[in-house]
């Protein structure tokens, strides 16, 4: 899933993302992205971190607390450095700077993905 | 015990001594010397033996005490972290504390003995939201204290560490050109790939780029370096021509709530958390520094992984 407010960016990434067989989603906003989330379970979600409304970091808190396994790319135009250190203490994958190259992002979305694998793998060993 | 590059040296000269002697008495006798000098000669040769050997002992069990000592020294200094930590805590949180109960005071007596209508609800609005963020600052607290402590196991992946690097790099980098800090780039190419936690070992490089802006302040360079000082192994290096960090401060710098920032500017929690990350990723964290010409923060990290304690 990709959580942004910019809808013309939104289509194109989400667009993108599809093109190379990822099954992916975009919703406009944090509330919307926790909505989404209630019915359905994501491997990894691109959140965009200056929203109006509810920003990236309190989504993603958010996201962690009702799912930890998910994990979260976040995107950020203005390179901050507080909230890049807030979110990675939150549990971020990745932080990637805006305009980023697809290439790169899907690169990161794969990892991301592997990560969770690897995370759900563990815990179904340590269960047994 | 240990054997010092000194005692052995010891050892190594008393082996010598003793065994010339003999030789000297040896070629006394071929060289037709008298018995009797060979034969004073090899005592002596024993004397020295003995005298020495006791020397060497005496050595290495002063060696051996000084050891004792010195880990004695490293217990108690654990210690007064564990009270300096104790005291820390106890610190941050009565703050927050202390303003809540004084706007619970306040909020008191804004009802005391009035009509409803009376209240002055306004006031009592700025109490309660005085005190929500004061809740919220404790929460945090906490919250980096359970991160701490919390010994979760890291996830392995393999990690372009450069890459890694260079993501962490451009989110400081314009913040910190803003304040003309400039980041230079000592990357090793075709590095190995390192198969470590990728998101903790971002958080810790993260972390370390931020201290270094914040020692440069402005005008000033920030160096990253990677490197391969061993087979095996991957070091990344961070340095700054900031403050740098005086030496009595050196031992204490990674002590949780040790912190140098004003009050509320910084918890002291964060080098403390970027070596607890290191040695759960199996590696080492390690500081140099010149005060006034800046400090060198090295990470060394196995390229396979084997857990930390």
């Amino acid at each position: 899933m990709v959580i942004d407010d910019e809808a013309d960016f939104l289509e194109t990434i989400v667009k993108r993302l599809k093109k190379r067989k990822l099954d992916a989603v975009g919703v406009g906003s944090g509330e919307e992205g926790l909505k989404m989330i209630e019915n359905r379970s994501f491997d990894v979600i691109i959140l965009d971190v200056r929203m109006p409304g509810m920003d990236g970091i309190e989504t993603l808190k958010e996201i962690k607390r009702k799912n930890p396994l998910t994990e979260v790319i976040m995107l950020t135009g203005h390179a901050s450095v507080e909230s890049g250190m807030q979110g990675m203490q939150l549990g971020a994958f990745d932080y990637v700077i805006k305009p980023a190259d697809i290439e790169e992002l899907i690169e990161k979305v794969n990892q991301a993905g592997e990560r969770k694998a690897l995370h759900e793998e563990k815990i179904r060993k340590d269960e047994h | 015990m240990t054997i010092t590059p000194h005692s052995r040296q010891s050892k190594i000269y008393m082996f010598v001594v003793s065994a010339l002697v003999p030789a000297l008495a040896a070629v006394s006798i071929v060289t037709g010397g008298s018995v009797l000098v060979a034969l004073l000669s090899i005592a002596v040769g024993f004397v020295v033996f003995y005298s020495m050997r006791s020397l060497v002992k005496e050595v290495s069990r002063a060696h051996e005490q000084k050891c004792f000592l010195d880990e004695q020294l490293i217990q108690s200094q654990k210690l007064a972290a564990i009270g300096e930590l104790s005291a820390g805590i106890a610190h941050e949180i009565n703050n927050p504390l202390a303003i809540m109960a004084q706007e619970i005071e306040w909020a008191r007596y804004q009802f005391d003995g009035k009509e409803p209508l009376d209240i002055n609800t306004a006031e009592l609005g700025d109490s309660l939201g005085e005190i929500a963020r004061q809740v919220e600052r404790c929460r945090e607290i906490t919250h980096k204290l359970l991160d701490f402590a919390r010994k979760k196991d890291p996830l392995i992946q393999g990690v372009d560490v450069n890459r890694l690097i260079e993501d962490m790099a451009r989110l400081v980098e314009k913040e910190a050109s803003q304040k003309n800090i400039r980041i230079i780039r000592e990357y090793r190419k075709d590095l190995p790939t390192l198969h470590t936690d990728a998101p903790l070992l971002r958080q810790v490089v993260l972390n370390l780029l931020n201290n270094a802006a914040y020692a440069v302040g402005e005008n000033g360079n920030i160096t990253i370096g990677t490197r391969t000082p061993e087979e095996g192994m991957t070091e990344l290096a961070i340095s700054d021509t900031g403050c740098g960090i005086p030496q009595k401060e050196l031992g204490k710098i990674f002590d949780p709530f040790f912190t140098t920032k004003p009050p509320g500017k910084g918890t002291g929690l964060g080098l403390s958390i970027c070596h607890s990350i290191i040695v759960r990723l199996g590696g080492r964290i390690m500081v140099e520094s010149q005060p006034g010409k800046g400090a060198v923060f090295t990470i060394r990290l196995p390229n396979a992984h084997k857990p930390g304690k």
